[in-house]
């Protein structure tokens, strides 16, 4: 009798947590997320990095002809028509097996807002895979078979890509190098 | 019709009787105690089914009185349950699981009982088996950037994807009470304390809910549950627990 005394309330209280852990929600998501594709830019002589000069980056829809603008998107990490930083993120299309986009380097409007910067389109082609992360995360995106395409002309500001990893996964390395 | 009463009483009162229990058997009566095979069903889960459309479950249980204090003690039961994870009112994913599983192993009853009464307080143990499915209805792409679809996460499959040949092992710790409401009659309640042991997930779907086991948390192994049992005892044979020639007294336990 004397242990039943002291097993009691442990009973009742381990009752208690057993009731209440059933009803709570584990459901912040940490984990993991979709990537984005991270673009360093480089100098095509001495391949150290080198920054664009009035970078402006639009997101170009094949099937509507729409026009997306990442400007002045500070989660893409840099600002619209300003100097860029050694490297920048741009999302992927998860709908979809191509993203393309027009890379203005020197971007300004004329008096009559035409654009009067060198203009290159890129187009990033890949195989798009879902991978589970957690019971809050869900399923998040993974890229595979990362390439690019792109009609080169004299012209161009861009001399040069490397892919450096086909595969994203996260957003913490650069996937792919510019070189002017 | 009152001591029906008096028994429902205890169910309710257990704490208050406790105060009352010092009494140790300093005669010399004969006790006999009835042996034989007690079954029944969980009740929680039988009233979960019908309320609840996403979930249906049965688990039977029953024990063998091996000693005076112990019981052989199993569950054996098949659950199936639907669960949608959204994040802010968005549909991340929709999967059921579902599956059999069985607990073995012993209660020990810790209770004292008053002369006649046949109650238990018991704490014990279990090996645990589940062998289960997760069939994944759909799932939208997790992307916190939201720059090319701003209203709603991206649809990646609405095709069922069945992930089967799972299952899992865990111990459990047990702990519970059963009273003796009408003769031969009991109710029970438990609760458990799961430890995984094993745990045989898919490559591209976790397991987030084990029948029997219940909700899997993220980077831990425990894992809670309960059960509220209605059951029957079948008395097989009676032993005698203690006899001295001078006394042919008998009760029964």
């Amino acid at each position: 009798m004397v242990l039943m005394k002291r097993l009691f309330p442990v009973l009742l209280i381990f009752m208690v947590i057993v009731h209440f852990s059933s009803c709570e929600k584990d459901d912040i998501c940490v984990e993991g997320d979709t990537p984005l594709l991270v673009i360093g830019f480089y100098d095509v002589t001495d391949t150290t990095f080198k920054s664009v000069s009035n970078l402006r980056i639009r997101a170009l829809d094949l099937d509507s002809d729409s026009i997306l603008g990442l400007e002045g998107s500070e989660e893409f990490g840099f600002t619209d028509r300003a100097n860029s930083p050694d490297s920048i993120t741009v999302p992927l299309r998860i709908a979809g097996t191509s993203t393309e986009f027009a890379f203005i380097s020197g971007s300004a409007d004329d008096d009559d807002g035409n654009e009067t910067g060198n203009t290159d389109i890129l187009t990033f082609n890949y195989v798009v895979n879902e991978q589970f992360i957690s019971r809050a995360c869900g399923f998040v995106a993974n890229f595979n078979e990362l390439d690019t395409v792109r009609q080169v002309s004299p012209e161009d500001w861009i001399k040069g890509i490397t892919i450096l990893d086909t595969t994203i996964t996260n957003s913490n390395q650069i996937h792919v190098q510019i070189f002017h | 019709m009152s001591r029906y009463f008096i028994r429902l009483a205890f169910v309710l009162m257990t704490a208050a009787v406790f105060g009352q229990g010092e009494k140790t058997e300093k005669d010399t009566i004969t006790r006999k105690y009835a042996y034989g095979l007690r079954v029944g069903a969980d009740l929680s889960r039988i009233v979960l089914s019908s309320l609840n459309d996403n979930y249906t479950g049965l688990e039977l249980v029953g024990d063998f009185r091996l000693s005076e204090k112990w019981w052989l003690a199993v569950e054996l039961g098949n659950e199936e349950r639907t669960q949608e994870e959204t994040l802010e009112e968005s549909l991340l994913y929709e999967y059921t699981a579902s599956g059999s599983y069985i607990k073995l192993g012993g209660d020990y009853n810790t209770y004292t009982n008053w002369f006649g009464m046949r109650n238990q307080i018991h704490i014990g143990g279990r090996y645990a088996f589940s062998t289960f499915s997760q069939d994944l209805a759909n799932f939208r792409f997790f992307d916190s950037n939201r720059f090319f679809s701003p209203n709603d996460f991206i649809l990646g499959s609405d095709e069922l994807q069945e992930f089967d040949g799972l299952n899992a092992s865990w111990l459990e710790f047990v702990i519970g009470m059963k009273a003796e409401i009408f003769r031969n009659i009991y109710v029970g309640i438990t609760a458990r304390l799961g430890h995984l042991v094993s745990n045989k997930e898919s490559d591209n779907f976790k397991n987030l809910w084990i029948p029997g086991f219940n909700k899997v948390t993220e980077g831990a192994k425990w894992g809670v549950g309960y059960n509220y049992t209605l059951s029957y005892f079948l008395p097989l044979f009676k032993k005698v627990k203690k006899q001295k020639p001078e006394e042919q007294q008998s009760n029964e336990e």
